[in-house]
């Protein structure tokens, strides 16, 4: 489903990947993990699309197809969803009626009929039920006053609803307490099926023991390092990062 | 020489002496109206016309009590209820009673943002609506009352005193023909009486060659509540002074504006706010968007007296430029005399958010979606406050109905107006 080959990415004059080989295939969960500026976000921000990244070498091909000649929305047209690390806040926009858009303008793309009012609101309040999000938040504005388990909860609702062929969790686990990540972790399990791809970014093991990995990697210096199973990251959780760093010769 | 003739003259001798304002003065130094105002100074209003060909009936699904101006002159308007009661300013000076005259015409030199075109009103000023709402009395429906310019100068000036606990909203519209270039200069003066509650919306949608300058009023007495709105979409040039002053305690007033200028047009708000007396609570909320060479200045003044204790302000003024040939300038300026007192006050200059714009697409809004959605919701926190409702909606459809996706941008709007 997506195959990333010798990736190279520049962010302001600087080298943050430096020939990532990565292949995701239908129905794995992948694990990214390593120490801190290692160039995790820089991955999940590539392929959802944010500005300010430069590929300065290699492809992304996704479901056989050149990524990066897509738009930010066209990528979700096509079915990637990026779960933020820092969902921002965005006063007077309606979450509900924001997600709404976001679900036709992707049907449209599909060649699919929009969904009604009723029929929206229904598949709303079934996916707020998975992730035990107050359906009073609904009505509020885009993270609008949200605490940062809320925001992130809110993010994985979003993904719900938008039903992703490919999903991407950018550090969802920072900043949640026990019962938010358990909460999440359920919530992102729930969407785990033979069609479905993800791929989550996390710096610590903590979120895995709820989600378990199909694949680690260990992302350091702007490469992976070492690729293995769920047990790769108990390994980085008792030993840290370094040893994997000398294996590598860095 | 009658009485009228005389406040006349003093009105003309006073504009002479101060002339247009120039940008040596203080708070005219952004804009410079000497030449754009200059063919309209000696244009006599021409007579009211009995035709009213052209004038639009805007805001038909609005229950309100109707009244139109055009060129200054009242042509038409609705009876209002009992309790209220409405002259033509032209009516008033015909009957010429000297106490009432002169304080219908006086010009005060020493008013908050006086500047020689006020005196010039005093002096030109052919009609106007001279309003009495009795104590007590709520009227139910607003008063809508349309400006129409069709050619050359008008010089409206409405003189509203509201009674003890009355209520009134007043709705002032102002649009003018697209062929035709021209001068609004209004004055419209506001007396709250004690626990009076008076709503102001002034909507500016006169055409592109049109100069318009308005000056709001307001003098509140004990525990009454001013909300204005002031929203600037039209003219080439535009000036609005709102002089507010809370005259005794626990009186309130919400300033609140949005300009939302494109192409070459100018906008200023100069708003004073004078705290007189303790317990008073102002607000301001003003913001602009401003695209291709617009310009605009906000310039807000608060200033409290020694005696107003416990005195609560908080002025925010925020634009969002949409160019990088668009320029605003901004300036609070904060004068108090007293220690016990919480006044608050923000500007910020700025370009949509670019992690919001990511944010958005990265749920399915196309890029240009997302920039529509973040001005309109901008923009839309100003008209959340407007009442009622459907002029509201109206506003939002005049700001942003041209947008090729306005339906579907407002549908995601928090408070959704439902524009368009």
């Amino acid at each position: 489903m997506l195959k990333i080959e010798n990736l190279h990415v520049r962010v302001e004059d600087k080298d943050i990947l430096k020939g990532i080989n990565l292949e995701v295939r239908a129905g794995e969960v992948h694990a990214i993990m390593g120490p801190n500026g290692s160039g995790k976000s820089t991955l999940s921000n590539v392929i959802a699309g944010r500005p300010g990244y430069t590929v300065t070498e290699g492809r992304i091909l996704y479901q056989g197809r050149d990524l990066l000649r897509l738009t930010p929305e066209e990528r979700v047209w096509e079915g990637i969803f990026l779960a933020f690390q820092y969902p921002v806040e965005i006063p007077g926009v309606n979450n509900t009626y924001l997600l709404k858009a976001g679900v036709n303008a992707r049907r449209r793309h599909q060649g699919l009929p929009e969904l009604d009012a009723m029929d929206f609101m229904r598949l709303v309040r079934e996916k707020a039920k998975l992730v035990e999000l107050d359906p009073s938040f609904l009505a509020r504005g885009v993270n609008e006053g949200f605490s940062g388990g809320e925001k992130k909860r809110n993010e994985i609702f979003q993904m719900a609803v938008l039903e992703p062929t490919l999903a991407l969790l950018d550090e969802t686990d920072s900043g949640l307490d026990i019962d938010a990540l358990r909460i999440v972790a359920h919530g992102v399990n729930q969407l785990r099926s033979p069609e479905r791809a993800m791929v989550l970014v996390t710096h610590y093991q903590r979120l895995l023991d709820y989600i378990e990995p199909d694949v680690v990697h260990v992302l350091a210096d702007g490469r992976i390092l070492k690729t293995g199973d769920a047990a790769l990251a108990k390994e980085l959780e008792t030993r840290g990062y370094d040893w994997v760093r000398k294996e590598a010769g860095i | 020489m009658s009485a009228i003739d005389r406040l006349r003259a003093q009105a003309e001798a006073v504009f002479a002496r101060h002339g247009v304002p120039a940008p040596r003065l203080e708070h005219w130094k952004y804009t410079d109206i000497r030449r754009v105002v200059a063919p309209f100074i000696d244009h006599a209003s021409p007579a009211a016309s009995a035709e009213q060909g052209g004038v639009p009936n805007p805001l038909r699904d609005l229950d309100a009590y109707r009244v139109t101006f055009v060129d200054g002159r009242l042509v038409d308007g609705d009876t209002l209820p009992d309790g209220v009661r409405v002259r033509s300013l032209a009516a008033v000076l015909a009957e010429a009673r000297g106490e009432e005259a002169s304080r219908l015409l006086a010009v005060d030199e020493r008013a908050p943002l006086f500047n020689g075109l006020v005196a010039l009103n005093a002096a030109r000023a052919c009609d106007g609506l001279v309003i009495d709402v009795a104590d007590g009395v709520c009227v139910q429906k607003p008063l809508y009352v349309l400006h129409w310019g069709a050619v050359g100068a008008a010089h409206p000036r409405h003189w509203i005193r509201l009674g003890r606990h009355a209520e009134l909203t007043l709705i002032e519209h102002y649009l003018s023909d697209q062929e035709q270039a021209g001068l609004t200069n209004g004055v419209t003066r506001l007396e709250l009486g004690a626990g009076a509650h008076a709503r102001h919306v002034r909507l500016q949608q006169e055409a592109r060659r049109r100069v318009h300058i308005g000056r709001l009023e307001a003098r509140q007495a004990r525990a009454s509540s001013l909300v204005s709105h002031s929203i600037a979409l039209g003219g080439a040039w535009s000036r609005v002074d709102i002089a507010c002053t809370l005259a005794d305690e626990a009186a309130r007033c919400r300033l609140d504006g949005l300009y939302l200028l494109a192409g070459r047009q100018h906008a200023d708000h100069h708003t004073e706010i004078e705290h007189g007396a303790p317990f008073g609570v102002s607000r301001e909320m003003y913001r602009g968007v401003l695209d291709g060479r617009a310009r605009a200045v906000f310039n807000g003044r608060i200033v409290v007296r020694e005696g107003a204790v416990k005195t609560d302000s908080a002025q925010r003024n925020a634009n969002l430029l949409l160019s990088d040939r668009a320029e605003v300038d901004t300036k609070p300026e904060l004068e108090i005399y007293n220690d016990d007192v919480q006044c608050a006050h923000g500007a910020t200059v700025g370009q949509l958010d670019a992690q919001q714009l990511f944010y958005l697409r990265a749920r399915g809004l196309s890029e240009e979606q997302a920039r529509q959605l973040l001005t309109f919701a901008f923009a839309d926190e100003v008209l959340a406050g407007i009442k009622p409702p459907e002029v509201r909606r109206y506003v939002e459809r005049a700001a942003f109905g041209k947008l090729p996706q306005a339906g579907d941008i407002a549908s995601m709007l928090q408070q959704a107006g439902g524009a368009a």
